[in-house]
This record gives structure tokens, sequence and C-alpha cells, in this order.
């Protein structure tokens, strides 16, 4: 962390958005992470991608659990309510938050301790709700704020900064996400923002739960040789299948793509999300193969990154429910109360 | 004493329990027995004492008749319907002398007849049904209707109400309904011409249930809750607060539903644990919904995390917390006031919630709505603490009224408008009115209004802090919140006529106590009454306390739980206090307390003004 | 005594200064007001305890070389300054009967009171100069013949004001008299031949001269002043600042009117004729101008302000030194020397009127150039200016420099009331910053010396210092050529005049760490934020060579200043 806060300077070259915001106006408080901490940068991504798509700052809802990534939402968007809850429950105050109001965006942050394990069960269950969410999970395979310990998605092999190696196999989210039956499931890294940035985009307008595994170094525990979280390693064993950009509604594609390598897949308000195919026999749309390749590639040590998979026909959490279009905390009391009139018809039940 | 020559005394006041076997279906049969009486205008009261189980275990349902409208057991049994072999032993003892016992004697079991101090009466019920019904199901079902239509002939029972009541149950299935209204007949029928009927111990048509419905705890709760305006409901399922969402369910689907669109005003989340369903409720709290969830002890237990974020926070969250018997598992399907102190001071640390008691379903309409009001008022959580006796039981109650003027008191939510001309920051934990109680705003109303929700340190500004003093100001204006509380909370209900001595009671405990209040003042003894409503206490609970000599607390659990949060909250002398403690798992009984009473005044009885 | 190093005169630039540092302040980027250095500057001078026993003084062995300095300005005072030290016998000559030249004759007391100029120059010519007052120098033939002096150092500067020559200029004696050069009239009232004008008054022209003629006017007895501008308000010659402060002691300055004529009535001047000029202007070039029309403005007294020149009648032609068509000795501009070698030019005097900084800094040069003339070296071969680096980081994130970036605003300076201060001419306006706004000042500044040094090797690639830089002035990418990697900078580049700093190929990936220097503010962040030390945030010492660094010399070489 630093001592003194990022000062707040607007030259007048910043570019601002279309409704006049600078990326400044989406940060939010000093970083107390670790200097070149992987979060940081997911951080600035979200940033830029909820710039880059002039959501107002007040829109977004910031959720997360316990722990050093659950720590960035108090980061960016200080315009917008934030909301640190308890370790491993966070996708619960995101189901009660989404439900009370379906029209905010929410982004729940989480990392691999807070959802891997003491969060698993309200994971798994936000994926079966299919809340309407962004879920970044900034997964680095160790404890940062208990100094090392290593988490449920540590490698087998992996060592620890000490040497120790682990033997327990990891829990891989994204392979989990698909199998519960997850619509929108990518990875990413936290270097690589061209990648990031796009999905980020894409995962919020998704309608459903969004699912973005950021591989997302810690410096301080998992950065070292033998580590298989490390900038480096990351970087060496990176193979991104599918590239996603974003393009907001009424914009043409104009890039031209050779046969079978793009894939333009359009969301519910409009905006597509362009795939471009980077292995051309893999298909995003398709679940079984999705799972298939990304279980054949971890067999081999490889990283899979990109939008893996993308479904846009499911039904949402309030298209599930049948919930009126209202935000249910903008409903009027005397839309919500029988009056006393019911009342009489009611007790005629129980005389 | 129980004799014919007092066989008067038991018209309109007796006690009739049926011994079932679970998942016969005798749960409609035994409403049927007990909404005719009600109809008939006869004060009635029902208890359900059933297994956890679906199928095969017994179960007793046990209706009281009641002239004096007492809504406790009385701890005694009149008639006894023996349909369970597995229990009939235990059944026939149980009966008290003079009393009658009905069972199926289509298979003679003359070994287990032993009493001679009872009237023992047979009815082959299996044989006549096997004999009329086809298929094992229908025919274990409609035995139930038959032995309603036996007691329908010996207790004098309208047989034309049964016959409209099974009318309304079976509306839309006629082949229901005729064979029912057959196997009602059918036992009617074989006890006017087997038996002298009525017998000494019957019914006669009253006029003191005009105004008055039968109704559960948990359905009044639910009702509580769609009258407050509660749009989101999360849960797990837990006996014995299940019912709570069902009704709620049952009337959204009624009053909820957008006629225009046909979309919901409301949602119900079935979480997957009550982690996640009290998450839910915090969530849609902090996001401006009145949100709530029904629950058990061991559904508090696990959202004691999550109920210390909600108190550290101050996020409004409504908690219906339908007791029952614990430790652990305990009974689930036995009742029991046993999370008085575990809700008081629920979660790690320095906490202590708003707890409301409700003593039967009419108050469980009631308090559900202050529940909401409190929890948004004081932005905390809120316990309504009912139990299994008031929410799983049908009870006799004034018909529920609705005031039109009623408007949700949404607590201090800053507007739109007054968050564009705050004349400073927002700063979400600062005591601006000096009442303690700070000023809050929803996500996605203006960008002045954000702030970070945590439940790490964090100064009255709403910022992270480790800062000593910091910390301190915010805890102890929480302090100063559950103070200012006790202006707020139900008052306790207070009958006092200047005696010495008094009971103190709290919920459902209250049916027991006020009728052996009675049968003491007909032995000469009068003792005062306060009935807790809500923690904290108010300045008339510590006048009442301090203004008697000799207090009863009577509640059911084993460690005297009101009685320990006495002692820890008002400034009582402990050598003031008696506990009378029922932990049986059954409800209490006004014996219980009499007993009580009587045995510690054998000790005290200077200290009590004859009457 | 740093104040001092290069300045030479702080008070009394603290003061006056043209500040010819604070536009390229590059606080200037960022907000619009650049650091007050100058008045800062006076804030370190008028807040120093006494400096005597660290002045450089003269050593007692002389070295036998003599200079003669004509003119006691800032460029003559200078050169003793530097050279006194070194051994030198240096004598000026000075027409006037006080030094300082311009600062004295030209520079209004209200401004730049005596005092402090008086105690300036005092520590130059108490270490022995031989200081020869009303002695103006007429002929340079006999000064050189007299072999008095080794060298020559001419610092007489530009003492000629332009003349305005249109109708009614010369009608009358009497017209004449209400007529003033600008300068001379400045010059006049510095020693007090004139003690009044007229209560209305025009001047003409808006430089800082025109600024220094109209808010003394005020002080002898006018009320009515306006200074007339040709063109539009960009074109103004003055500093910003002195047209405020004009502006501020309600001189009205009328703009787009060029003076026509004289109007005499009687035998007496009456007023002034303008032509009302249009302008089709596009950003800060004229694209065409037309008369509209004109106007007479009456008025009591003009004075003309619209330029000097220098002139040397009392140069000879056969002496060696050249001048050009326009009658400017040809001099080089690194060593000041004239085309005879044991005469050097320095102040207005070389290049035209410029301003006291400038003429400091020709006099720390010449003196370079004497010194090495003197010694029998050569002028041109002179040392270079020297830069040092140095980590400032302290701890894991503690920096001994302060890197928090102030979002203060300049402060503004504080005045002596506006009815007080026409009482007196020498009532000295600015009353200088006190403490706590020096203290806010100086906390604009972007630490320019503090440099974000990069080293490529130990990148990680992490991006915490892109994401953290506060104005995104670093990008990391794959290299290009400058003009197109100038398209893939994360915030746009905005000054192509500043090259972009650009890394050696990084390892993991081989892009490159780009940085757009124009855009920083050194707060230090990006060093803070990496993991790896691969940024860090370095001090450097930049040591400008003066005469007393050169060698061989009489006193042993000084060693460069090392923070």
């Amino acid at each position: 962390m630093s001592f003194i806060t990022k000062p707040k300077i607007t030259h007048p070259g910043l570019p601002k958005n279309d409704i006049g915001l600078t990326r400044r106006d989406y940060e939010g408080g000093m970083s107390t992470l670790c200097a070149g901490c992987g979060h940081d940068s997911v951080t600035a991504a979200v940033i830029e991608a909820v710039w880059g798509l002039s959501i107002r700052p007040e829109q977004l809802a910031k959720l997360s659990g316990i722990g050093c990534s659950s720590k960035t939402t108090a980061y960016f968007d200080s315009g917008g309510h934030g909301f640190n809850g308890v370790h491993g429950r966070m996708p619960s105050i995101a189901t009660g938050a989404a439900a009370a109001n379906r029209d905010l965006y929410y982004v729940g942050i989480s990392g691999d301790g807070d959802t891997l394990s003491i969060g698993f069960g309200q994971f798994a269950h936000a994926i079966r709700r299919n809340v309407n969410m962004l879920y970044l999970i900034e997964n680095n395979g160790v404890y940062g704020l208990t100094k090392g310990q290593f988490s449920a998605s540590a490698d087998i092999g992996s060592k620890a900064k000490r040497g120790e190696e682990n033997k327990q196999p990891p829990v891989d989210p994204v392979m989990t996400a698909l199998m519960l039956g997850a619509t929108f499931v990518a990875r990413s890294f936290s270097g690589d923002k061209e990648q990031l940035v796009p999905l980020i985009k894409a995962g919020l307008r998704h309608n459903g739960f969004a699912l973005i595994d950021v591989l997302s170094p810690c410096v301080t525990f998992n950065d070292h040789e033998g580590s298989t979280k490390s900038y480096e390693f990351v970087r060496d064993h990176y193979d991104e299948v599918v590239h996603a950009d974003f393009v907001p509604p009424a914009t043409e594609i104009t890039a031209q793509y050779a046969e079978g390598h793009a894939l333009p897949v359009t969301l519910h308000d409009g905006s597509r999300i362009l795939l471009r195919k980077l292995d051309p026999s893999y298909d995003p749309t398709d679940r079984t193969r999705a799972i298939g390749y990304l279980r054949e590639k971890l067999q081999q040590g490889e990283h899979v990154t990109g939008l893996i998979y993308v479904d846009q026909s499911s039904s949402d959490f309030h298209a599930v429910n049948n919930t009126t279009a209202t935000p249910l905390n903008q409903m009027a009391y005397e839309k919500l109360t029988p009056g006393r009139k019911g009342m009489e018809k009611i007790m005629g039940r129980y005389r | 004493m129980h004799t014919t020559a007092n066989a008067q005394d038991r018209v309109n006041d007796f006690v009739l329990k049926l011994a079932n076997v679970n998942g016969t279906g005798s749960a409609s049969a035994n409403t049927l027995l007990m909404k005719s009486m009600f109809r008939m205008g006869i004060p009635v009261m029902g208890k359900n004492y059933f297994p956890s189980n679906i199928q095969g275990l017994p179960t007793w349902y046990e209706i009281r008749v009641t002239r004096e409208a007492y809504v406790a057991r009385s701890g005694r049994i009149d008639i006894m319907v023996a349909m369970n072999a597995e229990t009939y032993q235990r059944d026939v003892r149980e009966v008290d002398p003079g009393g009658y016992l009905i069972y199926d004697s289509s298979w003679p079991r003359p070994t287990l007849l032993k009493r001679d101090d009872i009237t023992i009466l047979g009815v082959p019920l299996a044989r006549m049904c096997n004999e009329t019904f086809k298929g094992v199901r229908a025919r274990i079902l409609l035995k139930n209707i038959m032995y309603s239509g036996v007691l329908a002939a010996l207790l004098e029972i309208d047989l034309d109400v049964m016959r409209a009541l099974l009318a309304e149950s079976y509306s839309s299935k006629k082949s229901l309904l005729d064979s029912n209204t057959q196997a009602l007949e059918i036992g009617y029928n074989y006890a006017r011409e087997h038996f002298p009927c009525p017998l000494p111990t019957r019914v006669a048509r009253m006029d003191k249930t005009a105004n008055h419905i039968l109704i559960d705890g948990n359905t009044a709760a639910a009702l509580g809750c769609l009258y407050a305006g509660a749009t989101v409901g999360a849960w797990y399922p837990i006996t014995p607060s299940t019912s709570v969402m069902d009704a709620f369910k049952s009337f959204c689907q009624k009053w909820r539903v957008d006629p225009e669109t046909g979309k919901n005003n409301y949602l119900i989340v079935q979480a997957e644990d009550e982690l996640a369903a009290i998450g839910a409720v915090i969530g849609a709290s902090w996001n401006g919904a009145r949100a709530f969830t029904p629950t058990s002890g061991p559904g508090i237990s696990l959202m004691n995390e999550f109920i210390g974020l909600a108190y550290y926070a101050e996020i409004p969250a409504v908690l219906f917390d339908i007791q029952r018997v614990g430790p652990s598992t305990g009974m689930p399907t036995r009742t029991q006031q046993g999370d008085i102190m575990l809700a008081a001071y629920a979660s790690h640390g320095d906490t202590r919630h708003v707890l409301l008691f409700p003593a039967n379903p009419e108050e469980c309409f009631h308090q559900a709505i202050d529940a909401f009001d409190l929890a948004e008022r004081l932005q905390t959580p809120v316990f309504v603490l009912s139990d299994l006796d008031i929410g799983m039981n049908d009870w006799m109650c004034p018909v529920l009224d609705w005031d039109e003027s009623y408007k949700p008191d949404r607590g201090k939510v800053l507007t739109k408008a007054q968050i564009e001309n705050l004349p400073t920051k927002f700063h979400r934990y600062l005591d601006l009115d000096e009442d303690a109680i700070p000023y809050r705003t929803l996500p996605g109303v203006h960008p002045k209004g954000a702030y970070f929700t945590r439940g790490s340190g964090h100064n009255q500004y709403g910022g992270y802090t480790e800062d000593a003093a910091e910390y301190q100001i915010v805890l102890d204006r929480l302090r100063r919140k559950f103070e200012r509380a006790k202006s707020l909370v139900p008052k306790a209900l207070i009958d006092a006529s200047g005696n010495q001595a008094a009971i103190v009671s709290v919920g459902s405990s209250d049916g027991a106590v006020r009728e052996a209040l009675d049968i003491l003042k007909s032995r000469g003894v009068t003792l005062d009454y306060m009935r807790i409503r809500a923690f904290p206490f108010g300045p008339d609970v510590e006048k009442f306390l301090a203004s008697h000599s000799l207090l009863f607390i009577v509640e059911q659990n084993r460690d005297a739980q009101l009685r320990s949060l006495l002692t820890l909250e008002t400034p009582i002398e402990k050598h003031k206090l008696r506990s009378i403690l029922h932990y049986s798992g059954l409800p209490i009984s006004s014996s219980c307390i009499v007993d009580g009473v009587l045995a510690e005044l054998g000790n005290e009885k200077r200290l009590v003004n004859s009457g | 005594m740093v104040n001092r190093e290069s300045n030479v005169f702080p008070g009394i630039l603290g003061r006056v200064c043209d500040r010819p540092c604070e536009p390229a302040c590059r606080r200037g980027r960022v907000e619009e007001k650049p650091v007050a250095i100058c008045r800062l500057k006076r804030v370190a001078a008028d807040h120093r305890d006494d400096v005597t026993q660290f002045l450089p003084r003269a050593p007692r062995q002389k070295n036998g070389k003599r200079v003669a300095c004509i003119g006691a300005g800032p460029a003559s005072l200078t050169v003793a300054n530097d050279l006194m030290p070194l051994g030198y016998d240096v004598t000026i000559f000075e027409k006037w009967g006080t030094p300082g030249g311009l600062m004295r004759t030209n520079i209004p007391s209200f401004r730049l009171p005596a005092s402090v100029l008086a105690e300036e120059i005092g520590y130059i010519v108490d270490m022995g100069v031989d200081l020869r007052l009303g002695t103006p120098i007429e002929s340079l033939k006999a000064l050189l013949d007299s072999r008095e002096f080794d060298a020559v150092f001419v610092g007489s500067g530009a003492p000629k004001g332009k003349d305005l020559s249109l109708p009614g200029r010369h009608e009358t004696q009497a017209v004449e008299d209400h007529i003033h050069i600008g300068i001379d009239w400045l010059e006049s009232v510095a020693f007090d031949h004139i003690k009044s004008i007229g209560k209305r008054v025009l001047i003409i022209g808006v430089g800082n001269t025109a600024m220094d003629c109209c808010r003394s006017s005020l002080r002898l007895g006018a009320t009515e002043v306006k200074v007339m501008a040709r063109k539009p308000r960009n074109f103004f010659k003055a500093s910003d600042w002195e047209l405020e402060d004009a502006e501020d002691e309600n001189v009205e300055i009328v703009i787009n009117h060029a003076p026509k004529s004289f109007v005499v009535e009687n035998g007496k001047l009456t007023g002034m004729m303008f032509d009302r000029m249009e302008y089709q202007l596009d950003g800060n070039k004229i694209l065409s101008e037309k008369v509209a029309g004109e106007v007479f403005f009456p008025c009591d007294d003009v004075i003309l302000a619209i330029g000097q020149e220098n002139a040397f009648p009392w140069i000879e032609n056969d002496l060696g030194v050249e001048f050009d068509k326009w009658h400017v000795p040809k001099v080089d501009k690194l060593t000041f020397q004239s085309s005879r070698p044991d005469v050097f030019f320095g102040g207005d005097a070389a290049f035209g009127p410029k301003n006291i900084i400038w003429a400091v800094e020709h006099g720390h040069q010449a003196a370079i150039s004497l010194h090495r003339f003197l010694q029998g070296q050569s002028v041109r071969e002179r040392l270079p200016a020297l830069l040092n680096l140095s980590s400032r980081k302290m701890g894991l994130h503690e920096w001994s420099y302060k890197n928090d970036y102030n979002p203060v605003e300049r402060r503004l300076m504080p005045h002596v009331d506006l009815k007080e201060r026409f009482k007196k001419i020498n009532i000295e306006v600015e009353l200088g910053f006190n403490a706590e706004q020096a203290a806010a000042e100086v906390q604009r500044c972007l630490n320019c010396d503090v440099q974000t040094v990069f080293d490529a090797k130990l990148c990680i690639e992490c991006d915490a210092c892109i994401d953290i830089c506060p104005v995104d002035c670093l990008t990391m990418t794959a290299n290009r050529p400058e003009e197109e990697l100038r398209q893939h900078l994360k915030a746009p580049s905005r000054n192509k005049t500043q090259p972009l700093f650009v890394s050696s190929a990084l390892k993991h990936t081989a892009r490159v760490m780009v940085k757009d220097e124009d855009l920083c503010v050194h707060c230090g962040l990006c060093a803070e934020r990496c993991p790896t030390a691969a940024w860090d945030m370095q001090k450097s010492t930049i040591s400008i060579p003066h005469a007393s660094d050169e060698s061989p010399s009489c006193t042993p070489p000084q060693t460069l200043k090392i923070a």
C-alpha cells in the first residue's frame, strides 16, 4: 500500500465516455494490497470496462466476501455502493440484492479461498439460480492475508514459497461452473487487459451469471519459481482459445475474419460479443466439448483463457421467478398490501 | 370426582385426544372435528404432537373444548381415540378416570383392555371401511373420517356443520366429497346404533366464537409479512418454520401477482442453507427491500456470523425463529422457548438484538409488521421469537382487522433529492440527530450517497479503521441505539392489582399462565402478572420487577433463559426471582404453573395476599 | 546561498524577474498556473539569515589580470561576482552616480526597493571591485589604449528608448515637454528629476516598461492613465502579472488603437488621434487588418514605451569590434566574445533588450570566457553541465522528497492597500508571501528534479505502475517508431515536442515500457507500487559550471556539487 493517495489530477486530454466521465471518476480508495498484486490490475480492468460501457457510477453495486480479492471492491467506483460481507457468502448477498433491485449491475469479487473453499456452496448455488451478476475470481492459488497457505485452486506439484509441494488436486472454477450449467464462463489473466477488459464488459452485459476466473498472481506469496500461478508461469502456459471483443449496440462490426474464425453472439440488450476463435476447431457454444477441451489442456498444464463458454438463451434469476419489471425495492406500498377488503376476504378462510 | 354425577361439568369442558399414525391423513379428520365444534360457537384449542417423520411414527392431536376459552393444555384427557396399535397401551393409561376410550375393534384385543375406571367403546372401523371402500390408501384415509362420525354421535356435534366443512374442502372433487360424507355417516350411524348417545361428556352450542378465527401463528406471521410490504423472502426449509414461507407464498400467489402482466411482485429464494437465506435477506434489505427469513434454532445458530454483520453494519433484517426443542437437532417437532439467549446475543463480539415475543397468532401478525418497522427504524436485525406451539397449532383468535392508515416506517433513508442537497459528504454512521440512529442510502440512487458497507472496523464516516477511538465511537453509539429501542418496542402487558407476588412470562406460556391465575385465584391466591413482549426490556418492565417482592418467571426451557436475561439486563435482585420451568417439548399446562406456585408459596406464604 | 549561486541577485530577481522559468514550469501543464518560482526566490532571499560568512571572497593574492567592465548593470556585476574570487582585478565604469544600471533606473522603487538593490550589489562590490561611478566611457579606443586592462566586458545595456515620429511630435517645445521617452522618463523619476505629471496620461505600448510608466504616473499625480495598444491582448509583450498589477491600480488598457498623430491646439498638446484597428485572427496569427475609423483621446502627457535599443556611439569603428547592419555588435552566442578577442559583450548590450536574468547568465558565461581567455585557453572548450542521479527511496513507501501531489492553486501575492500605495512612490506594493503561503506554494512543485528511473531487467510486467499512475503517463506496448507509439499511449500524447521515454524490451513479452514525461507529476506511485523496484525515484542534480569551476585557476577548482 501507499501512504499517499493517488492524486486527483484531471488533465485536459483525459478521454471522456458517453456520459461525460473520465476513468478517474470510476476509481475508488487507495489499494492496501501489496505492490504488484495482480488484483490491482483486475481493479484497473474493471474501471476501464465500466467506464467504457458508460455505466453511471451509482448503477454499479460491488459485492465481496473476505480476503485480499474481496478488499478490492473498495478500490473502484467510489460512486457505487460496496458491500464487503462475510467470508465466502458474497453470492447470497448478491442474490438478495439482485432480488431487491433488478436494475443495477452487480459485480461480485471473490478469491480462490472465498469461492472454492468456504464459499463453494454459495458459488454453486448462485450459478444454479443464474443470478444476473458478474462474478470475478481473483485466483492466485494462495491465502495471502494468512501468509501463504495453499488454496483449493493450487495445482498439484505447485510449490509454496518455502518449497513445500501441494499434493491435493485443485478445484477448477471454470470446470465447476461448466458442470453446474453456468451460462458465461471465461478465464483471463490480470496481466492481459486486452483480453480481460472486453470480457468484463461482456460479462456485465450478459443476462445471467457471468464467471470470469482471473489468474491474478500474488507477488508476495506465489510469484516464485515452482509456482504455477506466477506472472512468468502464466505467461509461459497461456492458451487463449477464444478472444471476445465487446461490440456496443448499434455498432457495426467492420473487421474481416477468416471463415469459421469469428462468431458474433448477441446479448439481450442488443450489444454483441464478437468471438475470435484462435483455435478454429473450438466451439464456445458447445458445453460438452468445452469441458473436454478444458480437461485435455489441464492435463498438459496449460491455462486455457478467453471466453470458454457462452449461452444467451437461458433464463436468468428474474425470468425464472417471473419477477415484475419494476425493481421490488421501488414498488409502492399500495401495490403490495391487500388492504382492509383483502383482509376481510382472507379472514373468511379461517372462520 | 369423575362420576356421572359430575357429568354436567364436562359439557363443553373436556379434552379429546386422538392417537394416530403419522402419514395416514388424520390431520384433516382432526381439523374437521375441531372446526365443527368451533363453528358451533364453542371455544376450542388444538395441539398437534407429531413426530419428526413423514410416515409411520405415532402422532397425537389434542382438542380441548373449553367454554372458558382457555388456550393452554389443561393436563388431563377425557376421551381418547386410540387408532395406533403401537401406542395403544400408553394411550389407554393416559385417560383420566371416568373417561372414555374409543378403539378400532375390527381385531379384538382383550389383553390390552385392562382398565375398569374408564368406559371403553369399540368400533369396527377397519372392517366397515374394508367393506365399503376400495383401495388400501382410501380405506386408511377414510377410517379417520369414520371415527369423526362416531365422535359426532357421541359428543353431539352438529352433523350438518361437518358435512358443510367437508363440502368446503372437496368443493372441486365430487367423488372425494361423496366418499368422505359416506364414511362420516357410517361412523355416525354405527355409534347411534351401538352406544347411548350422546355421552355425558359432550358439546352444546354456544355463541362464543363469533368474530373469531382459527389460525396458526405461522400463517398469521406470513400474513403480517404480506401486509408489511415484504417483497423478498429467503429461507431454508426447517420445521417448524416451513409453514411461514408456505403461507407467504400462497398469499403472494393470490395477492401479489400483477393482474395486468401476470408478473410477481415478490420473490422467494429457497436458499441452499440458512447461511445463504440470511445473506439474501441482508442483501435485499441493504438494497432497500423489506426482506425476511423464517427459521428455527438450528438456523439461527448457522446465521450467527451474518447476524453480527447486519448488527455491526446496521442493516435491517427480519428473522422469525419458530423455536423448537434443542439442543442440537433436539426434537424438531416439539415446542420450547429455548432460543431466548441465543437470539438476544447472537453472533460473536458485542452484539445485542431486538426480540419480539408473540404469544399467539394474532400477535404473530402484528409483531411481524412491528418487526419490519423496527428493523428499518433501528437499522438492525429484529427477531420474532415464536415457537412451534404458536406457529403450527390452530389457535382461536379474534378476527384480524386491518387499519388502512398504516404506512410502513422505512426509517432514515435519504432520498435522491436529499442526497443531492447534502451540504457535506454523506457519512453513513454519523449520529446527526443525536438519537443514535444514522442515515442510510440505497444503492443506485445517487453517487454522492455511495458508501462502503463492511463488517470490519469502521468509523462513523463509514471508512475502514483500526483506530481504537474511532472504533469505540461507533460501538458506543450502537449501545445507545439499543437503549433507544427500549422506547420503540411493544410494551409489556401488565395485570396488576397491588399484589406483592407476580408471575412474569413470555410468548406462548401466556395461555397457561392466565388459566393458572384463575385457578390460583379460585384457591385464594391472587398474583399480579406481566407478559414481556420484547427485548430490550423497557422501563415498564423494570418498574414492574422493582415493585414486586416475589416474581415467578414462567418459561419453557431448562435453563431459565428469560430469568437470566432479566438478571443481566435489568437491576433486579436475583433473590426475588423464582423459576417455573417446563421443557418436555409439549406446550406448558396451567397445572404445571399452579403446582409450581403453590409449592413455592408453602415456603413464602407471608408474601401473598389472600384473595 | 543556493539561491544566489546562479541567480546572483535573488532579492532583486525575486521581485522583478521576467520569469522565463515559469512558462516552462510543468505545473502549468497540469493546471493553468505554474509554481510561483520567482516569488519563492524572494521568500528565500528575504527570510535568509546573515549570509556574509558564506559569500565568495577575493583572495589576498591577486592573479595580476585586470578586467574592465563597462556599465554597472547586472551583466557586469555578475562578471565581477564570478571573477573576483579567482583573483582578478575588476574595474566597473558607470556613468551614473549609483550602480545597478537599468535595475536602478528603469524599475520603479515601488517594485524594487533601493535597499534590496544596494544590499545585493554591495555583496559583489565589497569583494574589492574598483567601482568608478560617474565615469562614463566616452571612447573604447582610449580605454584599450590605456593598457590598464587585459580585457574589456561591455555590459552597458540598451539605453536608447525608441521615439515615435508622428505629426505634431515636435511642434513646439511645450509639446515636446509633455511627450516622454519611457525609459528616460523612468530614469528621471528614479533620480528624482521628475516629480509630477499631468492628470491624464497616455502610455503608448504594452511592454513591461509601459507598465512601469503607467504605474509610476499614478504615483506622480496622474488620475486617468490609459495604456494604448495597437493589437489585441494576446499580442501584448508585458508579462501577465504586470498587466494584472496595472489593471488592479485602475489603469485602463485600450486595445486595437494605432497611434496616428499628436493633436496640438494653441501650441499645446491636447491629446492623440488613433486609428481604430480591426483584425482577422487565426489563433495567434493575424490574417488581415484594417482601419475602422479614427478616435481622439485627450491627454496632458504621453509616454512612449515602444521599445529600446542598444547604442554604442563610443565604440570606434577601427578597433576590430565589428557591427552588423543594424549596428548590433557581432558577438559569439556561446562565448560572448566580440570579433576582437579581448572585448566581450553581455546583457542587453550583446543581443539587444532581454531581461535581467539573461544579463546574469551572460555575465556568468562571459566570466568563463574571460577567465579562459586570460589564462590563455580556448574560450570554446568549456566544462559541460553535469547530471548526477541518486535514489530517493527510504522505506517501503517513504521517499526523501515530498511526493504527494498537492492540488492547491497558485497562492495570490498580497498587496499593499490600493489607497495606501499611492502615497509615496517608494512604497513596495508586493508584500511577499508569508510563511504559510510560501509553504503551500512550495508544495505545488512537481519535483522535476526527482526522476522516474526504469530498469527493464527487473520488470515482471504486473501492470501495477500503469494502474496506479494518476495521469496515465505509462504504457506497456509493442515497440514501434515514436510517431506510431504516440498513437498507442494510454493517455493521448499532447506535447509532441517532449520526446517519449522508451525502455528496452521487457523480459516476459518483449514489449516496451513507454513514458510520456509531459504528463508525469513525479508522485512516485509507480515506484511505490513496483514490487521489484524496476521503477525508482532518483534525484537529479544538474551541475552548471561557473568560472570558479574552471581550471587551471588561482584557486583550487571546486568539486562538482553532488546532492
